[in-house]
């Protein structure tokens, strides 16, 4: 390394942008900037060209840019995407409004279904039929597709989605299709399914295709303006754009689908605690993201995230939502977070969440006007944070606030202010566990096996009671935890996950179609890589087929090494044997068959390499602010140790009780942890291994 | 440490149990209407059998364990063992509903006591009898519908007991199926016995069974505040049917009774339309809970105010050897009277009549392509009713249904051989100063390979009722077509046979309508 190189990620949220720049120098050290700006809509690269002025980066020397931003899933939940018209397969225009049919708030006879996005005289059809073995069964028609286009431009349309039946097994139609459509009317935007997935269910896929279409002009518009006011400031190159996938993808690629990178936030994050994993040599992690109004967490294994295509926006137990079948990190979502509120119901039951307080009115120890006891005003009452360092010291704890609205929580319940923050804080625990469970333990993981990874502004104050719960081998909390996802951005590599389903038999000669899904799509991965200007020899592939038993529905999905044989098809049927028995308990002496591949197809773009510090003395005087009382709710109260986690070092250690503060998070050590400070200032949290 | 937040932490964990046993079922079920229609439920109870939490994705099994908990309880008393699972079908010894859905429970130990039971309860594709899929509508008692399991021990303290595993499998067209679906709910129930176990562990039985009290307390609680916003008196309830009699029925509301009256229900039936009394009363479990707490939330305490009296004899309380096997269409039926009743002479606000049917259509054959035996079975999305403020539901399952997912036509086609040509929605109607009621669905399948169908639906000639003053809603119908001709079928059919090309449509109704608020 000859010369200081400069990585730069920003992040657009719905508040602030955010932003984290690295400079590596020749001689091997860095330096970390951060930086914080209002964002600007509707002109969102203002707030980006902002944050990067306060941050004194000058884009011109920048090398490697990263940028997530939540203009997709802004565009879906506030419906402000554009017109959309549809056009499918005869006999199916009303896919889209059929749905699923289901209803999971079941008791309710005054459920309401979802509304389609595209309405019914927006949505057309043309003759034509594959099969589900992507055979044709009747011929397309293009005869009609002129007058539907007339139809569209007549209602407004500005955006033209395309999914016909079996599209995942055949893409001809649709390719010839998409070409017409193209022909007809060049200058609208359209999308079809197959360039989105290569999977099966058609009200999945078409909905997915819908909605892809329906923020791509807006997300183009975004990424445009972005790139072009980046530009003019020098930026040698356009920015990587985050997806979620955990992967990063090129802005023009990214234009051209939007939708994959509808929940590109917390991947990042997930994908900052995979390499931190693997940095540290932990490479099983429970990751844990908390923020102010919502908690996620993610399991990895052996270093990997898992990336899945059954996401949905908008489901809860009270509406179905609507599926979006694209790569996204596996994660389990609650609201809980810092802002969440605490209320008694009707039948005297504590409850947190999931409704937040969110920035305005805020906590009640904001002192803005909230009247509604949250987290956060139970851990500033129980000690945990330090009520004169409130938000880094940049709000005075409304400490009278705060205790009127603890005490109307512990009145409604008959218990003192005292007890209420501790049972808001162990509700609070509790739902959290219940996520961490649904990634770990539901699914056959052992999370003695796993490293708790805590991050967002409050992820290190609930972490180790989390950790505690689970038995986890030990909590980390990662150095500028509450800026965590950016660290995640600038560690991300081109990536591209594809899912094709073909349905194979787990017998003789299966082993060479097997391995033709799988050459057909990293050839094509590979080739699109290229006229990317990647180089083909940095593309690397991971490969995963999706098995079950014959006649079953769900898959297990299995990692595949080297090249499908029919050799090698025991092997591959005994791996998923075992994976399914590890989940479920049982095994059957059943046919074996595959529904379909993940190919990952991943590149490295210059991603962030971290450099160690040296490691100084285990002494952490020089952090120690004091001692405070802190009530730990179950392990009582006690008096602890404070730190300034800004003064701490690499080699540092010290012993729980203790409070760690820093200006975006703080970090409660339980009694009894040990906790010590790796070379990269991760703060690991021994759980047993204290001398208390 | 019986403090309030310790209650609530065990009482959630009791609720995850029953919804992980859930999960568990729905992953590894060989069978779509397992796993897709969920037509299946799972639950926690305590020691005797009450009701302590249910994962079930439709509230048809929410409330139905606890009956067969409560049934092996009766029997087996003092001989109850750790490792002992149970396996029961006898829709009147603990089985409440027809010979396809099988329970299997197992009691959880805690240091040799016995503290509370895990059991599911899942439609089996096939339980043998004289028709595929095991739903035939010409017969006349419970034996002729195929394998009746009393109480059975599947396991015996631990061990396997393969007598009854063999009979099992020898007697169903589908013995992979159901050996998987067997399995499925065997790892199902392990999953959430570790889990109570733990929780045993972790707090002591004695914090186990405040939870369970505690919980209970507030079930009855919720259901007596919904009672108490409900205007009390007697209402009558009345329904004509597509047999061209009508169905009568009162209910009750005082300050904390919810009394359902069925003694004027028809004398049972030689067919399989009756439905077991445990049938009967889940049925008006699911209009009380939907009336008084529409929360997924429920246990024992939540149906306390609930009382269901029924005539021995009639087609709600039938004698043990009735066939039943379409029970379902009479429990829907049944829910469907009551709301009506209620809809139009208790100030309730409810919507109107929907489309009212399961319609679970059983097609039977073999796969044109790979030649292997399937047996699709798929109860039909329809119309909901409207309400005053907007227009019904197009295309959702049934009332007696939930969180169930249709089968896409990209799955059905590649797992059943068959082409589904079209699938589209019904006509709305309506007139001015109407809400409509929610549009059906037109499904059209044509046959690559010869086949068996058994179908039957309500509302064949009955349309939707309406609220009053608008007009009625639509009926359900099923056509063959054949050789260019085309013929409606009657509402029950056994062992239609299919030829190659034949093409059946199937057409649901759409709900009834509603006076628009204001305009009427």
């Amino acid at each position: 390394m000859s010369q200081t190189t400069r990585r730069v990620a920003t992040d657009v949220g719905g508040t602030f942008t955010d932003l984290v720049a690295f400079e590596t120098r020749p001689d091997g050290t860095m330096e970390i900037v951060t930086a914080k700006s209002d964002t600007t809509p509707p002109d969102f690269e203002t707030g980006v060209l902002n944050v990067l002025r306060k941050g004194g980066i000058e884009p011109s020397e920048v090398g490697f840019m990263a940028h997530g931003t939540t203009v997709v899933i802004n565009a879906l939940t506030e419906r402000k995407g554009v017109k959309v018209g549809l056009i499918t397969t005869e006999g199916f225009r009303d896919v889209l409004e059929i749905a699923r049919g289901n209803r999971p708030d079941f008791f309710n006879l005054h459920y309401i279904k979802p509304a389609p996005f595209v309405s019914r005289d927006l949505r057309a059809e043309v003759p034509g039929r594959m099969t589900y073995k992507g055979e044709e069964r009747a011929p397309l028609d293009l005869s009609g597709v002129g007058s539907i286009l007339d139809g569209f431009r007549a209602e407004g349309v500005e955006a033209v989605a395309i999914c016909l039946l079996h599209a995942y097994a055949n893409t001809a139609h649709e390719e010839a299709l998409l070409a017409e459509v193209r022909r007809l009317w060049p200058e609208i935007s359209v999308v079809a399914s197959h360039q989105i997935t290569r999977e099966w269910r058609e009200y999945e896929r078409t909905n997915s295709t819908v909605l892809s279409a329906y923020v791509q002009p807006v997300a183009a518009r975004y990424l445009g303006k972005l790139d072009a006011g980046l530009k003019d400031q020098g930026l040698p190159r356009s920015p990587y754009i985050m997806q979620s996938n955990c992967g990063v993808d090129s802005l023009e690629a990214t234009s051209a689908v939007p939708i994959n990178m509808v929940e590109s936030g917390p991947a990042s994050g997930f994908w900052g605690a995979a390499e931190l994993g693997k940095l540290i040599g932990e490479p099983n992690v429970l990751a844990l993201d908390i923020g102010g109004t919502t908690a996620k967490c993610s399991l990895i294994e052996d270093g990997e995230v898992r990336i899945m295509t059954d996401y949905w926006i908008e489901r809860t137990s009270k509406s179905a939502g609507y599926p979006i079948m694209v790569p996204v990190v596996d994660l389990v979502e609650i609201g809980n977070g810092g802002g969440s509120i605490a209320w008694v119901d009707d039948f005297g039951k504590l409850h947190v969440g999931p409704q937040s307080a969110g920035a305005l009115p805020g906590p009640a120890a904001y002192g803005k006007g909230g009247t509604e006891a949250t987290t956060t005003d139970a851990n500033l009452w129980l000690g945990r944070i330090n009520r004169d360092y409130f938000c880094g010291g940049e709000i005075d704890a409304d400490m009278a606030a705060a205790e009127s609205a603890l005490k109307a929580v512990g009145d409604r319940l008959g218990v003192s202010v005292d007890e209420a923050a501790q049972g808001i804080v162990r509700i609070a625990n509790n739902n959290m566990v219940n996520a961490l469970k649904l990634v770990s333990l539901n699914r056959g993981h052992d999370t003695r096996d796993f490293t708790l990874v805590a991050f967002g502004g409050g992820g290190a104050m609930h972490a180790v009671a989390l950790g505690q719960e689970l038995q986890v081998r030990k909590v980390v909390v990662p150095a500028a935890a509450a800026v965590f996802s950016a660290f995640g951005m600038m560690m991300s590599d081109l990536r591209r996950d594809a899912f094709v389903t073909q349905l194979v038999d787990l017998t003789d000669g299966a082993g060479d179609i097997i391995e033709a899904i799988f050459a057909e799509a990293e050839g094509k991965a590979r080739a699109t890589f290229e006229t990317e200007g990647v180089d083909p020899g940095k593309v690397t592939f991971l490969r995963y087929g999706k098995f079950r038993y014959q006649n079953q529905e769900h898959t297990t999905e299995v990692a595949l090494s080297g090249p499908v044989t029919d050799a090698a098809l025991e092997g591959i049927a005994a791996d998923f044997h075992d994976a399914y028995e590890r989940e479920y308990t049982y095994r059957l002496d059943a046919p074996v068959e595959m529904v379909g591949i993940h190919l990952v197809a991943r590149a490295e773009v210059g991603k962030l390499q971290m450099q160690p510090a040296e490691i100084g003395p285990a002494d952490a005087t020089p952090a120690h602010k004091g001692r405070r009382h802190v009530d730990y709710a179950t392990e009582g109260r006690h008096e602890a140790d404070i730190y300034d986690g800004t003064l701490l070092a690499p080699g540092m250690a010290f012993d729980g009780p203790a409070i760690v503060e820093d200006p975006g998070t703080t970090i409660v050590i339980h009694p009894g942890n040990r906790v010590e400070l790796d070379a990269y200032r991760n703060i690991h949290i021994h759980l047993g291994g204290g001398r208390a | 440490m019986s403090d309030p937040f310790t209650l609530s932490v065990v009482q959630s964990a009791l609720d995850s149990a029953a919804e992980e046993m859930f999960e568990v079922l729905r992953k590894t079920a060989m069978s779509p209407i397992i796993y897709e229609v969920l037509d299946v439920g799972t639950g926690v109870t305590d020691a005797g059998g009450a009701l302590v939490s249910s994962g079930a994705g439709i509230p048809s099994f929410v409330g139905v364990l606890d009956k067969s908990v409560k049934a092996i309880v009766a029997r087996e008393d003092g001989r109850i063992a750790e490792g002992d699972v149970f396996v029961t079908n006898d829709p009147n010894g603990g089985g409440v509903t027809h010979l396809n859905d099988v329970v299997v429970a197992e009691p959880v130990f805690h240091e040799g006591t016995l503290v509370a039971w895990v059991a599911s309860i899942a439609h089996w594709g096939d339980i043998g009898g004289s028709t595929p899929g095991s739903m035939a509508t010409d017969v006349t008692s419970l034996v002729a519908e195929g394998l009746r399991l009393p109480i059975l021990r599947l396991f015996e303290g631990g061990t396997r007991n393969e007598a009854v595993a063999d009979i099992i499998r020898a007697n169903s067209r589908l013995p992979e199926f159901v050996t998987g679906d067997l399995w499925a709910q065997v790892s199902a129930g392990r999953r959430a016995a570790r889990l109570i176990r733990g929780i045993c562990g972790r707090y002591g039985t004695g914090m186990l069974e405040s939870a369970i009290r505690d919980a209970r307390e507030t079930g009855r609680a919720r259901a007596l505040q919904g009672l108490a916003a409900m205007p009390r008196g007697t209402y009558r309830a009345s329904q004509p049917q597509d047999d061209g009699t009508t169905w009568h029925a009162s209910i009750k509301v005082t300050e904390d009774r919810f009394i359902v009256d069925l003694t004027e229900a028809p004398d049972q039936t030689p067919g399989p339309y009756n439905t077991s009394r445990d049938g009967a009363l889940v049925a008006c479990q699911i209009l009380f809970k939907a009336l008084t707490d529409p929360e997924r939330f429920a246990n024992a305490g939540s149906f306390e105010p609930l009382e269901v009296r029924t005539r021995p004899g009639s087609i709600f309380d039938p004698t043990p050897d009735a066939a039943q096997g379409y029970y379902f269409e009479t429990r829907i039926r049944l829910i469907d009277m009551l709301w009506r009743g209620l809809a139009e002479t208790a100030g309730l606000n409810l919507p109107a009549g929907s489309f009212a049917t399961i319609y679970g259509l059983v097609i039977a054959g073999r796969h044109p392509d790979t030649g292997r035996a399937f047996s699709m079975v798929e109860p039909q999305l329809g119309g909901w009713g409207a309400t005053p403020d907007r227009d019904g539901n197009s295309a959702m399952f049934s009332t007696n249904h939930g969180d169930t997912f249709n089968c896409p036509v990209e799955v059905a086609e590649a797992r059943y051989g068959l082409e589904i040509v079209a699938r589209e929605l019904g006509e709305a109607a309506k007139e001015a100063g109407e809400r409509s009621g929610g549009r059906g669905l037109r499904t059209r399948y044509r046959l690559r390979s010869d086949a068996v169908v058994s179908v039957g639906f309500s509302h064949g000639v009955v349309p939707a009722w309406p609220l009053p003053g608008a007009r009625e809603g639509g009926t359900n119908a099923l056509r063959l077509t054949r050789g260019g001709q085309t013929e409606n079928q009657p509402c029950y059919v056994s062992r239609l046979e299919l030829r190659k090309s034949d093409e059946l449509e199937v057409l649901t109704a759409r709900g009834g309508n509603a006076p628009e608020n204001g305009k009427r």
